[in-house]
């Protein structure tokens, strides 16, 4: 292992550190805890641009990756057996290398400003106040005490009481998405994924005494935390499944012993799935293929087990913008790119195998889907979710249909734009609710239920917060694919270039969804910063602090430039001035196959250049064109009509699964298991074998009271006139203690001499 | 014997860490002589960090010299046996000296007696023996060097009801016990007149294939031995004196006999058996100690679950993993794996246990008493002690990444490797069980309400001691392999050079 190999072993371990150091140390002190997270990350950052740099200027790196491994997990008597772990690097984990640090890095700077300022509803119980945590006070005095539509007592908390703890979970967050991108096998890779659905479930539930008074059918962080920790659950239970099959199978989980072994691929490919009339077609290895993409359709939130990333913006912004846009859910993504060569098992550039087709047909559907939802929310962040789970339909589509290269070029620019958006939403929310802080205090009224994510309650926040306004509008038009000048047109192009030529079908859905993108997009740049203000609080509104601007200034320049490595080489001008598509050669690379470049075709281009602009002129015509005024509904109900209701209902997803999923188990546990096995059946038993005893020690009593408790009272009183400080010893206790000793000795005897002699 | 000389070096080092103990000793009686009562800290210090100089001076020796052919194999006149395994288990006894010589500076009372500390230093020396005895007179000394040693250890507190009743009962228990184990023992040299260990196989077959008489006496010998191992490392039905030593017992000794005497007696254990019945009788001594393995976790686990004093439930926690121990010893026969998972579970669970009894003694030392509800809400507490706590309740529960949880993937991998599927599942069934109160303590730390408010104080020696213990559970777990190698070739060492 040389310096540069020891290095890639390095990259994860800072933020671990800084996770530790703020757990045992610096909780009690905010100031000091951010230091450590944001130098620790910065940190990890240098270690990765240094890995990254050298690995882009390595030739060859798709056969000579960076890798260092050690034997972890001895499996038998010799070394050869043993489980090997290591952290590799090769071309795809240097994309990873090159966003996740960026923009956790941005995401970590960005925390220290918005989690300083900031307050929620929380319940009072029972005279306590809440948990005093050791060395982290909340602070609740001096405002005003209110009492809720369910009768609660509520108060104002300040939501930066457990700040240190915050940065501590991020970091440990970071430090487990860097884990898994540097993985070299599946299982390493699965203790990272794993780290992160645990911090993604603390942090969603970050504010977990957090209420919302008169919405009684909002869910709190708490349930939010918890249904996206079960969601993913289920995914990952499946995953493991897959796991476990491939490492029984191939005997190993290394990517490269997996992916770049020819022979191994062959017999993924050649035995056929047991004989289920069904499956027939299918392959071990698509099989194993399948309950991989599993995994991924919790953590990327793909339908039908997208419910839980909506829900997820109940945790504090940057969260969303880390786990819940950049990071996290990018990681199911990834690791389906990571196993490209096993769900594409038997596919050879012709011929999608019935896998591909699921993973393609699901990737399309949930694209198209959730970019019908997010058309009529009227919450900033949840349009943000469903636009993120859409676009990550958009990747997985992609390997769907073979073109994984794509699907990490729009990978790396999605996380890059969507960080960017989420953080831009974030400082719009916190501008809002700064507004409603000082309108209070200039005597406007506010009702306990309002929302400060609410876009119906924004508007006209151009001027108040330009920094904001322009770096959004920059995202946004990235997410949209606005032609040449942002990052997403370039990603999104390569995708749907690969869809037109390959799978029609899929490109007609994606198109339409491209078009959903960008009028969404407009619509909710038009609510937010067009017009006038529609309240107060919008009106008094004011551009946050510099921790928050800088990583929106420095994201958005990503977001414009990130797209240029990746233009294909046949564009005119722009091509041949940017050489020849780096990130395809580069990416494409990674695998024993390397992926065909497609010709350059013009029609995929003017129609998704179109799509994309007539999206965006239909949001402007709407809502930036005419602005809407204070209490003004929106256009768009009276368009669609009942459709509307529906869309903003989300299909009535949320309200199928607890009809079919949750109620029926709720039922099974109270009813069956507790109510009948636990207290009929097995409480019975033991019931009526207690009955037994008492009736039978009842026709005993007279027996043991004459025969049994005479001869023991006998020996007790013969004892008791022993002197009192041997009494503890000379209770017989000892002597018993023996007796059974021996006991056991004579019974050993007697099974030996039965098992010697008397077999 | 010694017709010809024999150089110097080969009679010191393999004896180099009771030489060191023996100096030790005396250094530690005369430093009591010269310090007055309130630097009496020196005398824990000195005890500690000398057991410590002497494990590394040993283990560097040993490292350079274990598989010399001039030093390696039974040594003085065969009473010793120079070998990986028992250079393994010597520095788990001298760890868990040292580590509890640290825990004894701050434990009340014992902390300022000299003659506490010179009688921990004779136990070591004598588990330190047992570690490596390959004769029957050699063997049945070591047991009693430590084993008195570690009765007066548990009574020291003689102003203690408790305390006493603990010292007496102990002593009481294995005095019985040692008559049986010693007559086990005269009946094997009776039978074929030879005393070291390696002699002892080949006569034995054949008086056992022999006639149905002889093949008795076989059995009788061989189950006297295992009652005196069976108390030794508290296996049912043996196990009775337990939990009311550990509950009695100052502190620092508990940690000491839950610990080192356990793991010095599997040494022994598994050298004595793996080398003295021959192969006919394996398949008897394997079921019954397969039985015995099954009783004595499933005894354990059960009656942890309704303790309520935290020392008589690691009294019961630490049956139960001396019944997943028995496991490996029940897999040596068929092969290196079972010896291998012995020796690394017991490196773990001396690491472990060591700290969980150090978190018990700060606790205790606030509060006087070491009930379970003593624990509620240490979170807010002391996190750091928390932390700690947790690591060794994880480990003990055998949770992943942690050093428990690769012992007891070990001794399953060993069992299911000798063909004891049903040991494992059995063992693995335990360990859910197990679970339940290692938890509940977890659950009173974080969420019972706490009503005490005295400060807990983590003083230097018990910090470092669950640094050292900390750091060694993580890393024994996360980078299990070269423990495991070491495990491995102390394994391979017992049979390898058998002369």
């Amino acid at each position: 292992m040389d310096t540069l190999e020891l290095l890639v072993w390095l990259i994860p371990l800072p933020p671990l550190l800084a996770f530790l150091i703020i757990l045992l140390v610096t909780r009690g002190n905010k100031l000091l805890s951010d230091i450590v997270a944001v130098a620790a990350i910065l940190g990890t950052w240098g270690l990765s641009l240094t890995v990254f740099f050298n690995a882009i200027s390595t030739e060859h790196l798709g056969e000579h990756p960076l890798r260092a491994a050690f034997t972890w997990l001895p499996l038998g008597e010799s070394v050869e057996t043993s489980f090997q772990i290591g952290a590799m690097v090769d071309p795809l984990t240097a994309v990873m290398l090159f966003f996740v640090p960026l923009t956790a890095s941005m995401i970590f700077i960005y925390s220290t400003g918005y989690m300083a300022t900031g307050h929620y509803w929380t319940e009072i119980k029972g005279g306590h106040g809440h948990d005093d945590h050791a060395g982290e006070e909340g602070d609740d005095h001096g405002h005003e005490m209110v009492v809720d539509s369910a009768g609660r007592n509520l108060v104002r908390f300040d939501a930066t009481a457990w700040k240190a703890r915050f940065m501590a979970l991020i970091a440990l967050f970071a430090s487990g998405m860097l884990l898994l991108s540097v993985a070299d096998n599946l299982l390493l890779l699965f203790i990272g994924w794993e780290i992160m659905g645990f911090c993604s479930y603390a942090l969603i539930g970050f504010w977990h005494n957090r209420v919302y008074p008169n919405q009684p059918k909002r869910i709190t962080p708490m349930f939010a935390g918890i249904k996206a920790f079960m969601t993913t659950r289920v995914a990952d239970v499946i995953m493991l499944l897959g796991i476990a099959w491939l490492y029984s199978y191939t005997g190993t989980l290394s990517f490269r012993e997996i992916m770049y072994n020819e022979a191994m691929l062959h017999a993924l490919e050649s035995s056929a799935f047991p004989n289920i009339v069904a499956l027939s077609t299918l392959t071990v290895g698509g099989v194993i293929g399948l309950l991989l993409f599993a995994g991924a359709v919790g953590k990327s939130a793909q339908f039908p087990l997208h419910t839980w990333l909506p829900d997820a913006m109940e945790g504090p912004t940057p969260v969303s913008a880390m786990i819940h846009a950049a990071t996290m859910v990018s990681a199911g993504v990834y690791m389906i790119i990571r196993m490209y060569p096993i769900i594409s098992t038997g596919f050879h550039g012709h011929g999608f195998t019935p896998t591909m087709q699921i993973v393609a047909g699901i990737g399309a559907f949930t694209a198209l889907f959730s970019a019908t939802i997010a058309v009529a929310q009227r919450d900033i962040k949840k349009v943000l979710a469903y636009s993120t789970i859409s676009q990550l339909g958009y990747m997985v589509a992609a390997v769907g249909i073979g073109a994984y290269v794509a699907a990490a070029f729009h990978l790396m620019t999605h996380a890059i734009f969507k960080a960017l958006l989420f953080m831009g939403s974030g400082s719009v929310i916190h501008a809002v609710e700064h507004g409603e802080e000082h309108a209070h205090h200039h005597g406007h009224h506010f009702p306990i239920d309002f929302d400060a994510q609410d876009m119906f309650n924004m508007g006209g926040l151009w001027k108040r917060i330009p920094v904001t306004a322009w770096t959004f509008l920059i995202g946004g038009l990235a997410l949209s694919g606005f032609p040449l000048v942002t990052a997403g047109f370039w990603s999104k192009d390569e995708i749907l270039a690969d869809a037109f030529a390959h799978a029609p079908a899929v490109f007609v859905v994606l198109a339409i969804a491209a078009f959903l993108t960008a009028f969404y997009t407009m619509r909710q740049i038009g609510l937010t910063f067009a017009g006038e203000p529609r309240t107060h609080a919008a009106e008094e509104a004011t551009q946050t602090d510099w921790r928050m601007n800088l990583p929106l200034i420095i994201l958005a320049f990503f977001a414009i430039t990130a797209g240029f490595v990746g233009v294909h080489q046949d564009f005119p001008v722009l091509g041949r001035l940017l050489g020849e598509n780096p990130f395809h050669h580069f990416v494409g690379g990674a695998l024993l196959e390397h992926p065909e470049t497609l010709a350059f075709s013009f029609t995929p281009l003017i129609l998704s250049i179109v799509i994309a602009l007539s999206g965006l002129l239909v949001g402007w015509l709407i809502y930036v064109r005419k602005p809407l005024a204070a209490g003004q509904e929106d256009p768009l109900k009276k368009l669609l009509g009942p459709i509307h209701t529906l869309l903003e209902n989300k299909y009535y997803m949320d309200e199928l699964y607890d009809w079919a999923v949750i109620r029926p188990s709720m039922w099974f546990a109270e009813k069956f298991v507790y109510l009948f096995i636990d207290r009929g059946i097995i409480d019975g038993i033991l019931h009526f074998i207690a009955r037994s005893v008492e009736w039978m020690a009842f026709r005993n009593k007279d027996f043991d009271t004459h025969v049994i408790n005479g001869g023991a009272d006998q020996v007790v009183e013969g004892i008791g006139g022993l002197s009192d400080s041997f009494k503890y010893v000379q209770s017989g206790r000892v002597q018993q203690y023996l007796a059974v000793a021996v006991a056991g000795l004579l019974m050993l005897v007697g099974v030996f001499v039965w098992t010697l002699f008397l077999r | 014997m010694f017709t010809e000389s024999i150089p110097f070096l080969q009679v010191v080092v393999p004896i180099l860490p009771e030489i060191g103990l023996l100096i030790l000793l005396l250094t530690v009686l005369l430093v009591d002589l010269f310090t007055r009562l309130v630097r009496k800290r020196t005398l824990g210090v000195v005890t500690g960090v000398g057991m410590i100089v002497i494990m590394l001076a040993n283990l560097f020796v040993g490292f350079s010299l274990v598989n010399d052919a001039s030093y390696a194999g039974t040594a003085l006149g065969g009473m010793i046996r120079y070998d990986m395994l028992a250079l393994m288990f010597r520095t788990m006894v001298l760890i868990a000296g040292a580590l509890t010589a640290f825990i004894s500076i701050d434990t009340p009372v014992v902390g300022k007696q000299g003659e506490y500390f010179g009688i921990l230093t004779v136990a070591t020396m004598g588990l330190s023996l047992m570690s490596a005895a390959a004769d029957l007179m050699m063997v049945f000394l070591a047991v009693e060097t430590a084993s008195i040693s570690l009765y007066i250890l548990a009574g020291f507190l003689r102003d203690s009801k408790l305390s006493t009743e603990a010292g007496l009962k102990y002593y009481l228990f294995g005095a019985a016990t040692a008559g049986l184990f010693l007559y086990g023992l005269s009946l094997l040299f009776g039978f074929t007149g030879e005393t070291n260990i390696y002699n002892l196989a080949a006569p034995l077959g054949e008086m056992f294939a022999g006639d149905d008489t002889g093949a008795f006496a076989v059995a009788v010998a061989l189950l006297l031995l295992l009652v005196g191992f069976g108390f030794k490392v508290a296996a049912v039905p043996f196990h009775f004196w337990t939990p009311d030593v550990y509950q009695g017992a100052p502190t620092s000794t508990t940690a000491f006999i839950s610990t080192a005497s356990k793991a010095a007696s599997f040494a022994l254990l598994v050298r004595v058996f793996d080398a003295v019945w021959p192969v006919e009788v394996a398949v008897y001594w394997t079921g019954l100690l397969a039985a015995m393995a099954v009783i004595t976790m499933t005894l354990g686990n059960l009656l942890a679950i309704v303790q309520k004093n935290i020392k008589r439930m690691l009294a019961y926690s630490s049956i139960a993993q001396a019944g997943y121990t028995l496991i490996g010893v029940v897999a040596l026969t068929e092969t290196d794996l079972g010896t291998a998972a012995v020796a690394f579970y017991m490196f773990m669970y001396v690491l472990t246990n060591i700290a969980a009894f150090t978190v018990i003694s700060v606790i205790s030392n606030t509060t006087g008493t070491d009930e379970i509800a003593d624990f509620a809400g240490l979170s807010r507490r002391s996190f750091p002690l928390t932390l700690a706590m947790i690591l060794a309740l994880l480990s003990l529960s055998g949770v992943p990444p942690l050093a428990g949880f690769f012992g007891k993937f070990f001794l399953f991998a060993a069992a299911v490797d000798a063909g004891y599927t049903w040991l494992a599942i059995i063992g693995v069934l335990n360990a859910i069980v197990a679970l339940y109160y290692y938890l509940t303590v977890v659950k009173v730390m974080f969420v019972d309400p706490n009503e005490d408010t005295r400060p807990l104080v983590i003083t230097p020696a018990f910090a470092a001691v669950l640094w050292i213990s900390g750091v060694g559970i993580l890393l024994m777990g996360v980078i299990a392999a070269p423990w495991w190698n070491w495990a491995l070739n102390a394994a391979q060492s017992i049979t390898a050079m058998a002369p």
